[in-house]
């Protein structure tokens, strides 16, 4: 039974938040390079940030391919996209430098394959099935290699493999205190499917906003990133630590109440029963 | 058109991992893609009920495939790899185990909150008789409804889906396992077990991650609700299963061939 799912019309167009969301976040993710650059590890912040940007992103792309009623609820549509993006992410991160190009380029491989097989083997057919598979892969990979560059500092497949323990006063290599070794990229795959697909599943129905939405996504997005960045006090030293925490706090924050803000500004309208007013926030 | 394209699909990736991990490469991408067909095929025996069913409107289990599945993969994924030290066929039954046994679970305390928290009784709406039983519906079905509870024949179906995505989870996670495990010690001269966290966690997120594409791909082909094997939509099944093959051939190439570009840059 196919739910309809009403969206609203208008705001800022998907293409022109396609295009801010992949610069932005492949921008982002580029300065945690910054740390290999410089020999620290202040500029971990920069993951979760790229991360926030993608998921921003996804979130309009969810809004749109969920407005044509899938009938299987918005979830899988956030799990398909982190499904495939994960394989994108952990692809790309054995190439070094090039590790954000080469993930995007596999994400988009395997989301046009999915969006293919969607529309013309389980026939979908859906319009903007292909090109939305396709960008949530792309957001579902930046979004775990981001989070991944602010846990572990790096982006790097062999500094993420390899962590140190001290024992007896000896620091030794091992592989099963790394990032990866440590299974902390499952958490991340969860911690982002939740991200991506909340907004739209929370904000959907009449009187949907995309300011809303989206502002609920970014505010996902850093809630996200607290748990990340307080699971990197373990990986990266204590301060550059201590900078994504706070940033991420100050993040959720801030857009936590831009959120509330936003939701008394339509809900005002509803409980008074005035008709539907222009909001300025772009309907 | 469909058909073609993913039959290429599925050759290419054969051939891909034939070039590059060699027979083992080969071997193990059948793995993966018979592991994500039984996932495609195992999802479609689940009673999906989602937000009708909660109003006990429907029948089946009240939420969306995506819940379901990455519940029922998860509880499969970790009896299998619990079990993985003892064998191939012990892990591939412990995978089943977790997933039917989680499904069972569920399906048990979702009539239990049907019957005795909503007060009402267990009727398909697509169906007069259960094939199993021999109840009759007609005369428990409300008016208005399609049907509401879960039948005996959807709990069987939904421990039957639950152990056949179990059972498919696994086997992607073992047959990428084998790859990491022959390929990563002498990569980074280390012992098999020395690696064996990379390797575990690794093969983990993988297979959670195709598990879900194909959850994912048999939910678009059932759109949505489902209320077991006995469903009408149930024949749609030969679609999902080459959707999931090709779907699972594509990403399985990219996990099977993780290590190929490493020092490459």
């Amino acid at each position: 039974m196919a739910v309809k799912i009403e969206v609203g019309a208008g705001g800022v167009p998907h293409n022109q938040i396609l295009i801010y969301g992949l610069v932005g976040s492949i921008i982002l993710i580029y300065l945690t390079y910054l740390n290999e650059v410089t020999n620290t590890e202040y500029f971990a912040f920069f993951g979760g940030l790229a991360c926030v940007a993608a998921l921003v992103w996804g979130a309009d792309t969810i809004k749109h391919l969920c407005s044509y009623g899938l009938g299987t609820g918005v979830p899988s549509a956030g799990m398909i996209a982190l499904g495939s993006g994960v394989i994108a992410a952990l692809f790309g991160a054995t190439t070094g430098v090039f590790a954000p190009i080469v993930a995007i380029i596999v994400a988009a491989i395997i989301g046009a394959v999915c969006g293919l097989l969607a529309n013309h083997v389980v026939r979908m057919d859906i319009p903007v099935m292909v090109v939305s598979l396709t960008e949530l892969a792309v957001v579902g990979a930046i979004s775990v290699l981001g989070l991944i560059a602010m846990v572990g500092g790096t982006f790097n497949f062999m500094d993420l493999i390899t962590g140190t323990t001290v024992v007896l006063g000896f620091t030794v290599q091992s592989y099963g205190t790394s990032v990866i070794g440590g299974s902390i990229v499952a958490l991340i795959f969860m911690l982002a499917a939740i991200a991506i697909q909340h907004a739209f599943n929370a904000c959907l129905g009449p009187n949907e906003m995309q300011d809303r939405t989206l502002m609920l996504a970014a505010e996902c997005g850093f809630l996200s990133m607290i748990p990340i960045a307080v699971i990197s006090f373990a990986f990266i030293a204590f301060v550059p630590a201590l900078i994504s925490l706070l940033v991420s706090l100050i993040g959720w924050f801030y857009t936590y109440m831009r959120y509330i803000e936003l939701s008394k500004r339509d809900a005002y309208a509803w409980l008074d029963a005035q008709p539907i007013l222009e909001p300025k926030g772009g309907a | 058109m469909g058909l073609i394209v993913s039959i290429i699909l599925i050759i290419v990736a054969l051939a891909l991992a034939f070039f590059l991990v060699q027979m083992a490469g080969l071997l193990a991408l059948v793995g993966i893609i018979i592991g994500g067909v039984l996932v495609g095929f195992g999802v479609h025996f689940v009673p999906v009920g989602g937000a009708p069913a909660a109003m006990g409107q429907a029948p089946g289990i009240a939420t969306g495939v995506a819940m379901l599945a990455a519940g029922a993969g998860l509880a499969g994924l970790f009896g299998g790899a619990w079990a993985a030290p003892l064998g191939f066929p012990l892990a591939l039954a412990g995978g089943a185990i977790g997933g039917g046994l989680l499904m069972a679970i569920t399906c048990t305390m979702v009539n239990v909150v049907y019957i005795f928290g909503m007060g009402i009784p267990a009727a398909s709406g697509k169906v007069d008789k259960d094939p199993i039983t021999g109840d009759t519906f007609p005369e428990y079905k409300s008016q208005g409804t399609e049907g509401h509870g879960l039948p005996f024949i959807s709990w069987v179906g939904g421990v039957v889906g639950g152990a056949l995505g179990g059972l498919g989870g696994t086997l992607i996670y073992l047959e990428l396992l084998e790859v990491y495990q022959a390929q990563m010690p002498a990569l980074f001269g280390a012992s098999v077990e020395q690696i064996a966290p990379i390797a575990v966690s690794l093969a983990g997120v993988f297979a959670i991650g195709m598990f879900l594409m194909n959850a994912v791909l048999a939910a678009y082909n059932i759109t949505g609700t489902i209320e077991g094997p006995h469903d009408p939509k149930f024949k749609r099944f030969p679609r999902a299963i080459i959707a999931a093959a090709a779907a699972s051939a594509v990403a399985g190439i990219f996990a099977i061939g993780l290590l190929e570009l490493l020092g490459v840059f």
